[in-house]
């Protein structure tokens, strides 16, 4: 896995302006209310911005907006778009 | 179909901002009650809507994503669904799905068509389709639910008739042939839901399976129920968190085939005018900052608009209050209904221009969007107090007054970020303690200027700040002691920004000033009679004796009627069961520095803090009329008997503003907590930790200083 294509991680670790593709949800705690929310498998995300506090993330799917912890983010395993 | 003796009822059902409250407000108009549902602070909203040959009731549940709950909120409307039985058990559901979002908005639909309960599905915001060259063909949806689809804009008022018309014809013809599920269950899940089907009756196996998931927590099951169906749970080793996420996706699969067909036209990826405003006023530096200007306003708002109407009130009711005497004469009953009930009345309505403003800006600012921002920029902050960024705005609107706060902690969905919340805003200063404030500052501080600075106005802004770190110390303890149900989320939408419908804002300003008084106006009535009571009689003759000896003091020194009046008052108190009570506290209140006057004061002012001043005004027979200098001079004149030494000296002073700083002295938000929290023992705990602080804080500062 040394090349930067196919290398899946947390969507907490894109940088702000970066997305990615949604490949799996890995916390069944959040995963239920993740999906009705609309972060599924294959979706887009993109990292809009990290809060003036930190811990809490905005990120945008194909027409709608999130707020979500970075516990949250953390489960949420996806494959950024190069 | 379950028909209701009565009604029949509609239920108004949908995710969170697809316009349902606007809709509820279009169809039911004023003829709406709010109420919570039995045993819990969830908002209950029902309405009539009068159809050509029958009235039926509408109830508008809170909104809900899926059928698995994620909120005590989401959970009252999956039981109403779950349970025929149930009184709000719906005739028809009217879903509500906003029509630009239509890929998660259907998921909850298609639960509820599984679960065999009429529905019409109503596309809302269909303009925005037309802006944005978006077309949806109902046909496509109405064949894949089995239901009529309408495409509506609440918002310009579009094809709002039809609505009517299709309630009414969906409640006649209701169809209830027997339609194949949405989704298939496998092969445990349909074991499970068939044996499940012999412990209750069910409609059919998605019902069953449902019941199965959410057994820990439903109400409507009987204990051997519920022991029966957490056996049928374990031994088929019914794993419902996986089943929850397996049957999520299989639906949101064949949604994306559905709306591939329904909808054309669809653009996606372009900055919209959302993206462009979050740019700024969620910015790291910019977004704070803005919400600092925005809340100042707020801030501003309850304390210039209210302060008119305030006064106009309290003048109201005081020359209410000395029409009654007039009329009624001399007399307990005069004085019962005078300085007790009107007197209370008085205390109730007096908060209600405060609590207006507070929920028209709060409602505006909910309705834009806006609100949601700002738990996005403060969560990090306040989740390590144990709170929601929905607290920030409670613990500003605190400074004003802290019961419209509590009353604005309903949004906090996590149970234990929201009594935290409710616990601590009362520390946070609020308008009624700044006669208080004003009154002993100037004992203190001496009146001179530090820089540019007044040093009486810098002693403020401590007094201000020590609230505030109040705050933080209680909420991490809190945090640390209380425990908590559920694992806290956040994981929440921002919602495009649109601009408020003022119907919707009014409405809500409306039901909270009626759930005020309604709610809190009962107990603080109730506690204004005893405090009248406590203060107006005493044991045995007590109070005649201390007419008599006013009288004789007058004649003695000469005074003029007024005078005398005046001190005549000020024996009374003096000798009613509530200066008795005054003088037997001395005790305990002399570490701190006080006498069995300032004993008296605490007492009254327990119904409001303000209260205090003029309790002083009493004591010091200076009569009510007087303003605070005049109080003020009294007070410093005042030395202890036998000496030269100031009764109101710094160490006396200092120790009675820290007092109230912390200390719980007011019923009112005593009463609205125990509303919002439906029992006494969260006022209770909150009176005695404050009461704690307040003690232990004023004796602190008491024995430094002196």
């Amino acid at each position: 896995m040394s090349s930067d294509v196919d290398v899946q991680k947390p969507l907490l670790l894109l940088r702000p302006g970066r997305s990615g593709i949604v490949k799996v949800l890995i916390e069944n705690q959040y995963a239920g209310k993740l999906l009705a929310l609309g972060v599924l498998p294959d979706a887009v995300v993109k990292m809009v911005r990290k809060a003036p506090f930190g811990n809490v993330f905005y990120i945008k799917l194909d027409n709608h907006q999130l707020a979500i912890r970075a516990a949250e983010a953390e489960s949420i395993i996806i494959e950024e778009i190069i | 179909m379950i028909q209701h003796a009565s009604q029949p009822i509609v239920a108004l059902l949908g995710n969170p901002n697809s316009g349902k409250s606007s809709l509820f407000n279009f169809l039911t108009g004023l003829k709406q009650k709010v109420s919570n549902f039995p045993g819990v602070t969830v908002e209950k909203k029902i309405g009539k809507l009068q159809l050509e040959n029958q009235t039926i009731k509408i109830i508008d549940f809170p909104g809900t994503y899926s059928v698995f709950p994620n909120s005590l909120d989401e959970r009252i409307v999956i039981q109403s669904l779950l349970n025929p039985q149930d009184f709000n058990y719906p005739d028809l559901v009217v879903y509500v799905a906003d029509a630009t979002q239509l890929e998660r908005h259907l998921l909850f639909a298609a639960q509820i068509r599984d679960l065999d309960i009429p529905m019409v599905f109503v596309l809302n915001m269909a303009d925005l389709l037309e802006q944005n060259a978006t077309k949806i063909d109902n046909q496509v949806i109405s064949d894949f639910l089995n239901c009529d689809v309408l495409s509506v804009s609440v918002r310009e008022g579009l094809n709002m008739d039809k609505i009517i018309e299709a309630i009414q014809d969906n409640l006649i013809h209701t169809s209830s042939e027997n339609r194949k599920s949405l989704f298939r269950l496998d092969r445990v899940e349909e074991k499970v839901a068939h044996e499940v089907m012999e412990v209750i009756p069910c409609k059919n196996l998605y019902q069953a399976k449902l019941i199965a998931h959410h057994n820990g927590w439903i109400d409507f099951l009987s204990g051997d129920q519920k022991n029966k169906i957490d056996i049928i749970v374990k031994t088929n080793d019914f794993a419902d968190l996986r089943g929850q996420i397996r049957e999520t996706m299989s639906r949101f699969d064949t949604h994306v085939s559905i709306l591939q067909k329904a909808v054309t036209g669809k653009v996606s990826g372009k900055v919209t005018l959302t993206e462009k405003i979050d740019s700024i006023v969620t910015h790291r530096i910019l977004g704070p900052v803005i919400f600092f200007v925005v809340m100042l306003f707020v801030f501003q708002a309850i304390f210039s608009w209210a302060e008119y109407p305030m006064e106009w009130i309290e003048k109201g009711f005081a020359i209410g209050g000395s029409w009654t005497a007039r009329i009624l004469g001399d007399g307990w009953f005069s004085d019962l209904l005078v300085n007790g009930v009107l007197a209370g009345l008085g205390g109730i309505v007096v908060f209600v221009p405060q609590i207006a403003i507070l929920f028209l800006l709060i409602t505006i600012l909910e309705e834009s969007g806006y609100m949601s921002r700002v738990v996005f920029m403060f969560d990090a902050i306040m989740h390590k107090m144990g709170m929601n960024g929905r607290s920030v705005v409670s613990l500003i609107s605190s400074g004003a007054c802290a019961i419209p706060a509590i009353m604005a902690t309903r949004t906090i969905s996590d149970k234990k970020e929201r009594l935290i919340t409710i616990l601590v805003s009362p520390l946070i200063s609020c308008s009624a303690r700044l006669p208080i404030y004003a009154v002993l500052i100037g004992f203190v501080v001496p009146d001179v200027r530090i820089g540019i600075f007044q040093a009486q106005g810098l002693a403020m802004m401590g007094l201000y700040m020590l609230g505030i770190v109040g705050v933080f110390l209680v909420s991490l303890i809190l945090k640390f002691i209380l425990k908590s149900e559920s694992t806290s989320f956040l994981m929440m939408e921002l919602p495009d920004y649109k601009t408020p419908l003022w119907g919707n804002v009014l409405m809500t300003v409306k039901k909270k000033v009626e759930s005020f008084i309604v709610g809190a106006g009962k107990i603080i009535m109730m506690i204004s009679v005893v405090l009248w009571f406590l203060a107006s009689y005493g044991p045995g003759d007590n109070m005649e004796n201390a007419e008599e000896s006013g009288k004789e003091l007058s004649m003695v020194n000469k005074w003029s009627e007024q005078e005398t009046d005046n001190h005549i008052a000020s024996l009374k108190l003096e000798s009613s069961y509530i200066g008795i009570m005054g003088k037997w506290i001395e005790p305990a209140i002399r570490p701190l520095g006080y006498d069995w006057k300032m004993g008296i004061a605490l007492l009254t002012s327990f119904a409001a803090r303000e209260v205090f001043v003029g309790t002083m005004a009493t004591i010091y027979s200076i009569g009510s009329e007087s303003d605070e200098k005049t109080i003020r001079e009294k007070m410093s004149a005042e030395v202890r008997p036998g000496t030269n030494e100031k009764v109101y000296d710094r160490a006396t002073s200092l120790s009675l503003l820290i007092f109230y700083v912390f200390a719980m002295q007011c019923m009112s938000t005593l009463a609205i907590v125990r509303r919002e929290t439906m029992s006494w023992k969260w006022p209770a705990i909150q009176f005695l930790f404050m009461g704690v602080m307040a003690y232990l804080g004023a004796l602190l500062a008491y024995q430094l200083m002196s």
